[in-house]
């Protein structure tokens, strides 16, 4: 019996019998090599982040007032940006867990990139409430531990829900992001050489797919995904409390948590859009991150661009509905104050921009999305600043009315934000595949073994 | 004991294979797979996967240990807010929820490396790169006297390559 066993092994390298996948060359592709413009982007990202570094060690000697923390605002843009990157992290895990329970097959096409996109977004909010603290050595203060003072933190505070929740969703995404990739690693890992194929196998951690080994990855992402599922609509509605449970007119609201929880899908989706677009055309991935993919996300933020449409219609309605001069007084400031261009921004961007989605054509016109999505983020961050903002600076005491003005200090720590994001995307994309490839395989063989295209 | 490595392009193809062999009591096998297809991981074992036991317990002990830990600290140092009782349940659901999902998806994490015996390993020595490409492999072990049964059966099922190896 002919040929010897070695041979299986050996025929992936030969040259007359081109073994490899088509998924595998075409996706792993960014893993190989890259062109001089990513360098130039990972530098330019890192100096970002260096940038905002120096300023934080600045406002860490000076302290807090430098970042135009003054009365009656001390919740500025870094709370902005917080609420911001967190609301991002959510369409990644909306499309990893909640479309993996629907069975929404177009989904692995997406899921990667969104799952990075999560977890890289939630460690660039967390870092935002650190820098909120001004003293950021006390940041184990947070955290209930056992002291000699036998002081324990405050479980009825939402702030300590908020350090709960958004801990519970980095890690969670976290070990989700790496699941997933265990299988696609471990194809890295077969086709590596040297120091590369080391770390690959270190972190493969003996992948083979064997059929025990898929039966435990399967249940283990089917489980992971149920409970993420619940988490995802917890975090921000844990997030919308922080606001929700005090008593500041444009924050006590109900309908904050569905409202916020819309909103973060709608971002996250418009980053998702941001980011694979470019990644889909410098990578040359169109086989994969087709028109009918962008359409479909296109149809998520039409829906949730609509819910947030109806939450600010409802805001307002209620405002008025309750008959409660400073709850009036602070949305009519909303929209004629002077923070009305942060809200018009809002509205525009956020619910009349994304409008234009109805039409079928402009749903699978990159450029368009492209830009669309670009305004969605920028309306995005506009609703956090115009709740934020607006209310605190205007509360009960006409007395205590204050104005509040971005200071450099903002701007900069809030760009590095940017860069810190940016610069964690970019080395994924050299290190990892951005596209689940195992799951692209199942459609592809799936479809082969049926006779049919998926 | 001889050790036959086939392979096959098809999963439908992989999981008829597989349960002939099992029919035929040729249990000693192993499949490789570059994608998960449910027909064959049942085919190899059809028992649910023991993962589910290590998510029940992680989330059981994290909404245990959330609602615990919150009561007795807050009656280790009890502070009086707004008139409530020390220990306030419907305020501590929050981050005995959190703690639930996160202990669960620790111990789903946990469960997956046990059962699917993850850490750094060498590899299996018939495990081939062709499996992690589009292909997939049945490595069965089998006594000298039924190499012939074990390929034939192989082949019938449509095995494009059927090697012999010892193991």
């Amino acid at each position: 019996m002919a040929p010897p066993a070695t041979a299986v092994a050996d025929s992936l390298a030969s040259p007359d019998r081109p073994r490899d996948s088509r998924a595998n060359i075409d996706i792993m592709a960014p893993t190989k090599g890259v062109q001089w413009p990513y360098f130039l982007a990972l530098g330019a990202a890192v100096l970002g982040v260096l940038q905002a570094l120096i300023v934080l060690l600045y406002q860490t000697y000076v302290g807090l007032g430098v970042a135009g923390y003054q009365q009656p605002v001390f919740w500025g843009v870094y709370i902005v940006t917080f609420v911001f990157w967190i609301g991002i992290g959510h369409a990644g895990t909306l499309i990893s867990a909640i479309l993996f329970l629907f069975r929404a097959k177009w989904r692995n096409a997406v899921n990667r990139g969104a799952e990075a996109l999560t977890v890289f977004a939630v460690i660039t909010a967390a870092l935002f409430p650190i820098l909120h603290l001004g003293r950021i050595w006390k940041l184990y203060f947070l955290i209930p531990y056992p002291n000699q003072r036998a002081l324990w933190v405050n479980f009825k505070s939402p702030l300590l829900w908020d350090v709960f929740a958004i801990s519970t969703y980095a890690s969670i995404s976290i070990v989700f992001f790496y699941i997933g990739l265990i299988p696609d690693i471990a194809i890295a890992r077969d086709r590596a050489t040297g120091v590369k194929k080391a770390v690959y196998t270190v972190l493969a951690l003996g992948w083979q797919g064997t059929g025990p080994q898929w039966k435990a990855h399967s249940r283990s992402v089917l489980h992971l995904s149920g409970l993420a599922t619940p988490l995802v609509l917890s975090v921000h509605s844990v997030v919308s409390w922080d606001f929700a449970m005090s008593i500041v007119p444009g924050w006590h609201a109900t309908i904050f948590a569905p409202y916020f929880v819309a909103g973060a899908v709608f971002g996250g989706f418009a980053m998702v859009v941001n980011i694979m677009i470019p990644v889909r055309r410098i990578f040359r991935l169109e086989r994969y991150l087709t028109d009918y993919h962008f359409e479909n996300m296109s149809r998520f933020i039409l829906l949730t661009s609509t819910i947030c449409g109806y939450a600010y219609a409802a805001e307002y309605f209620i405002a008025w509905y309750s008959g409660v001069e400073f709850e009036q007084s602070s949305f009519w400031l909303r929209a004629f104050g002077p923070y009305w261009l942060s809200t018009w921004c809002m509205i525009t961007f956020n619910v009349i921009f994304p409008q234009l989605l109805w039409i079928k054509k402009l749903r699978t016109n990159l450029p368009f999305l492209f830009g669309l999505c670009f305004f969605i983020n920028l309306g995005m961050w506009f609703e956090r600043y115009v709740i934020i903002i607006t209310s605190l600076s205007r509360e009960y005491i006409s007395g205590s009315w204050g104005l509040y003005v971005i200071s450099p200090v903002e701007l900069s720590i809030l760009a590095g934000s940017f860069c810190w994001f940016s610069m964690w995307f970019l080395l994924f994309l050299k290190v990892f595949p951005v596209i689940a490839i195992t799951e692209v395989k199942e459609l592809e063989i799936h479809a082969r073994d049926h006779g049919g295209a998926h | 004991m001889p050790t036959l490595v086939s392979v096959f392009d098809l999963p439908s193809h992989t999981a008829a294979a597989v349960r002939k062999l099992k029919d035929r009591g040729f249990d000693d096998l192993t499949t490789y797979s570059p994608a998960p297809f449910t027909d064959v991981e049942i085919a190899e074992d059809p028992k649910p996967s023991k993962v589910r036991r290590f998510t029940l317990v992680g989330g059981l002990s994290g909404v245990t240990l959330g609602f615990l830990m919150q009561i007795w600290m807050s009656l280790e140092w009890p502070i009086k807010i707004a008139g409530k009782n020390y220990a306030s349940i419907p305020p501590f659901w929050i981050v005995g929820f959190e703690l639930t999902i996160l202990l669960g998806g620790f111990f789903t994490l946990f469960g997956l490396l046990i059962v699917g015996g993850l850490y750094p390993k060498r590899l299996d020595k018939h495990y081939s790169p062709r499996f992690s490409a589009e292909e997939f492999g049945v490595v069965v072990n089998c006594e000298e006297r039924d190499v012939a049964e074990v390929e034939a059966l192989l082949r019938a099922e449509s095995a494009k390559e059927v090697t012999l190896a010892d193991s």
